[in-house]
């Protein structure tokens, strides 16, 4: 019962994360490159969360439990590193921007890059132990 | 670490799902544990080796 809430929850989420992002996108009008890029990540870290939620499903139908030691081990490893390269991203991000672009990030934009790397980072590792077992 | 879940299961005529059943963890950490990529808890090393009838010294060998 414990696994399919939280399969529903993540499903909820999901899902309100794709429409705030279509009514962004319809009322954005033209999107700039900065734009595009972290949309992009936004729709890889649905994607990462849609095959979390789908490996999930298929286990508990199959009598298995969605989550185990294995896997909250997984999960304590990879917020580690999301944590890590939130603190990187949140002091070099805005500097290698400037940079590389010439352009200085604004407040707003240094906050979402600093979630969606984070959560990048978080997605990227996970799904590594999550297939090489370490 | 090597271990002998392979053999055992076989001796009982197991799958890995069968035996993550037993115990209640996912297919997947039975494979990283026989592939010797993951050390269990000793609490799951437990649980594995009453579902094979064996001890944990019987079921894993540690690589000094």
């Amino acid at each position: 019962m414990k696994d399919k809430i939280g399969i529903l929850i993540g499903i909820g989420i999901a899902a309100a994360v794709l429409v705030t992002l279509s009514f962004f996108v319809l009322n954005a009008g033209n999107l700039e490159l900065n734009e595009i890029s972290l949309i992009g990540i936004v729709l890889i870290l649905v994607a990462f969360a849609m095959y979390i939620l789908w490996d999930r499903i298929k286990n508990v139908k199959k009598g298995l439990p969605a989550q185990d030691e294995r896997l909250k081990l997984t999960n304590y490893k990879a917020g580690y590193y999301g944590f890590i390269a939130a603190i990187w991203s949140a002091v070099f991000g805005p500097l290698a921007i400037e940079i590389l672009f010439d352009y200085e990030l604004p407040g707003h934009l240094v906050t979402a890059v600093v979630v969606l790397v984070s959560g990048f980072v978080f997605a990227t590792s996970y799904l590594y132990m999550y297939w090489k077992g370490k | 670490m090597k271990t002998r879940i392979k053999e055992l299961r076989a001796r009982y005529d197991l799958t890995q799902e069968d035996l993550a059943k037993k115990i209640g963890v996912r297919r997947e950490t039975i494979l990283f544990i026989e592939k010797g990529k993951y050390n269990p808890s000793l609490k799951l090393a437990h649980d594995i080796a009453k579902a094979l009838q064996t001890t944990i010294d019987e079921l894993f060998i540690f690589d000094v």
